[in-house]
């Protein structure tokens, strides 16, 4: 079975992100970039389910500039078999990364899709079901438990109503919800090969795709972090500044 | 109380060292301002284990341990909080240069009647039964060690402080140390200029940036640390009160915690930082270990020599944070020739939680009467000045970082000190 692990470098959110001059990116100077959280659960699902069966190859698959290299390696050092590197200086949006990645689920034949429900950095929640659409194939979303059989994969959905259990079959794209698993830190052994992995660089080009935008950023800004605080002395203050201040009531 | 921006003493920097140094100052009636670049307790102090070890080289350094567990065991009946978890601590050795220093250790303490003796190896199986024994060839038990709770020790500090009239100033990096004919007179932050006759310089893995705003050159360098935290495991309990661990051959140390086990370590190379190159509001609990960084992968590695359950798939919580190391591995207390009234308090090396209750003691007493009871000796801060070698930072750095090398790395009594 070869599994997909399409990821996403995003910055690392722990992190002050602060928006550029001109509101239509962020200040990246200086910014450590991690793989997205999400995408990470997808790696590390798709490592142990090459731990519990035989015949299993892990590909990563990263979109984006050079420097996307080491994030790669991340996922080479906790245990994906290889990764390849589609080049561009693009700003993608959801449906222009579903593209990409359906071309590249032509050229590969994976039985599986597994990848992140969403990006921390623009949050969309929506390439792996744009890339199911592409494709024609079932999908399971939100993902928190994964289980296979022989009709293929039977999949815990975290729902706002509850688990949700549906059953796909293969191949298919699964989207990985928080509860999926936990992560590991890269072995040392793990970090020392992952190094010496060839990293794989395909073109948009060579996947003949063309990007055409569907979103255009207009204005980014943060969100108003400075609040003073201030103590009351009675409801009738609190209402009072509820009505004049805030304007709430 | 202070006002209108003015007081006796300005303690630059809210870790343990100005906490408990504004605390004691407060409580002998002095008036002080502590002026925290960003949040009380969340840099050195927020991310640190606090283990102590009170048997130290000397019999000055051990006395400071042993009165800072009294003063201790006061903060936590004066704020109604467990500061001190007294678990007991083992050093293991499994080669022999490791089992002589064990050797030397316990008849050093045996000299000052410090409780510490050799253990033998299946007691030490029966006390841990989550740690390889079997490679053992000596260990020695101290039963009055542990650790203390660093964020339950800040928050003692801080309620105890502000009833002394301490006021604490957050999110306020001090911009300029104001110096008038070689006198301290105050600091210039973003929300104004405080004045005062004295400050201190607490500023931790900052307080060479604040030495250099008033033109000294304090010998500190950053370094970065890593510890995992294991979660709660049935197969392999960790009991609350189980001992803390020494292992200097795989550099690591261990201590229970919330019935999981922490496990750190002290490599081989140092994780560098340049203070100056971070944003002025860095939150230092915001860094984190990347999933292949190499050096939670050596930690992880060593653990696993010790703790054979222990593998990075276990699910388990990296903690990083920053030290401030010193070319000889201990803190800089007092003044430096140049400045009068700027006092320094800086450098603990990995140890600052444990050290803080008596520091904040010597600090005050230097403060207030410019002497101490205390043989502080080897803890001056003006004992590399002027000391060529000491006063570029390329060098100062590569001497701290070679002491953070050496820490757990040097066997014992094969140095020259």
């Amino acid at each position: 079975m070869k599994i997909l692990v399409p990821t996403k470098r995003v910055p690392d959110t722990d992190q002050k992100i602060r928006v550029r001059e001109d509101g239509l990116g962020i200040e990246t100077a200086n910014l450590p970039f991690v793989i997205n959280p999400f995408d990470a659960i997808a790696v590390e699902e798709a490592i142990r389910i090459r731990e519990s069966q035989d015949d299993v190859e892990v590909v990563a698959i990263g979109i984006g500039s050079a420097d996307y290299e080491a994030e790669l390696r991340t996922a080479l050092a906790m245990g994906a078999d290889r990764a390849i590197l589609i080049e561009t200086a693009e700003n993608l949006d959801p449906w222009n990364a579903a593209c990409i990645l359906a071309a590249v689920v032509a050229d590969q034949q994976p039985d599986l899709v597994l990848m992140g429900k969403q990006a921390v950095d623009d949050d969309a929640n929506q390439t792996g079901q744009f890339l199911a659409a592409q494709l024609n194939w079932p999908q399971a979303t939100f993902a928190s438990q994964l289980e296979f059989n022989e009709a293929g994969l039977r999949v815990h959905r975290e729902t706002d109503h509850g688990i949700e259990v549906i059953q796909v079959g293969l191949p298919a794209v699964v989207t990985t919800d928080l509860r999926l698993n936990e992560p590991r830190y890269a072995s040392l052994p793990g970090i020392l090969k992952a190094r010496k992995k060839e990293i794989d660089h395909l073109s948009l080009a060579a996947l003949d795709i063309e990007i055409v935008p569907r979103i255009e950023v207009l204005n980014m800004h943060s969100s108003s972090t400075s609040r003073q605080c201030v103590r009351v002395q009675d409801a009738d203050e609190l209402i009072d500044k509820l009505r004049s201040d805030a304007e709430v009531l | 109380m202070a006002s209108n921006n003015t007081a006796d003493v300005i303690v630059i920097g809210g870790g343990v060292a100005g906490l408990s140094t504004a605390m004691q100052l407060a409580q002998r009636g002095s008036r002080v301002i502590v002026i925290e670049r960003e949040r009380l307790a969340n840099g050195s102090t927020g991310r640190a284990a606090g283990l102590l070890g009170q048997l130290r080289g000397t019999e000055a350094h051990t006395r400071m341990l042993m009165d800072g567990v009294e003063i201790v065991r006061e903060l936590e009946e004066r704020a109604d909080v467990e500061i001190f978890v007294q678990t007991g601590s083992l050093r293991v050795a499994a080669t022999p240069e490791r089992a002589q220093e064990i050797k030397d250790l316990v008849a050093m303490g045996k000299s000052i009647n410090f409780e510490i003796d050799h253990i033998a190896q299946d007691e030490v199986a029966t006390k841990l039964p989550y740690m390889k024994t079997d490679d053992l060839i000596d260990a020695c038990y101290c039963p009055t060690d542990g650790h203390l709770q660093p964020a339950e020790l800040a928050s003692a500090y801080l309620k105890v402080g502000k009833n002394a009239g301490v006021e604490y100033l957050q999110n306020c990096p001090v911009e300029k140390v104001l110096i008038e004919q070689g006198k301290a007179q105050g600091v210039e932050t973003a929300a104004g200029t405080f004045h005062a006759p004295a400050i201190v310089n607490a500023a931790g893995p900052w307080s060479y940036l604040v030495a250099e705003l008033a033109e000294t050159v304090l010998p500190t360098a950053a370094i970065g640390h890593y510890y995992l935290t294991t979660r709660p495991d049935e197969q392999n309990p960790v009991d609350r009160l189980s001992p803390a661990i020494r292992d200097r051959q795989q550099r690591i140390y261990s201590r229970p915690e919330s019935g999981g086990l922490i496990v750190g370590l002290y490599g081989e190379e140092a994780i560098q930082y340049d203070m100056d190159q971070l944003p002025v509001d860095f939150d230092m609990s915001s860094l984190k270990a990347r999933q292949d960084d190499i050096h939670v992968a050596l930690l992880i590695h060593a653990t696993q020599q010790r703790f054979p359950w222990i593998n990075e798939r276990t699910p388990m919580t990296i903690t990083a944070g920053i030290m401030t190391f010193t070319p000889d591995g201990k803190p800089f207390c007092g003044k430096m020739p140049g400045v009068e009234g700027l006092y320094h308090c800086s450098g603990f090396s990995g140890h600052g939680i444990v050290q803080s209750p008596t520091i904040g003691v010597i600090m005050a007493d230097l403060v207030l009467t410019g002497q101490t009871d205390y043989d502080i000796e080897a803890i001056e801060a003006d004992r590399y000045h002027d000391i060529a070698g000491f006063q570029q930072r390329n060098d100062i750095k590569a001497k701290c970082y070679r002491m953070h090398a050496d820490y757990y790395g040097r066997v014992e009594g094969s140095s020259h000190e």
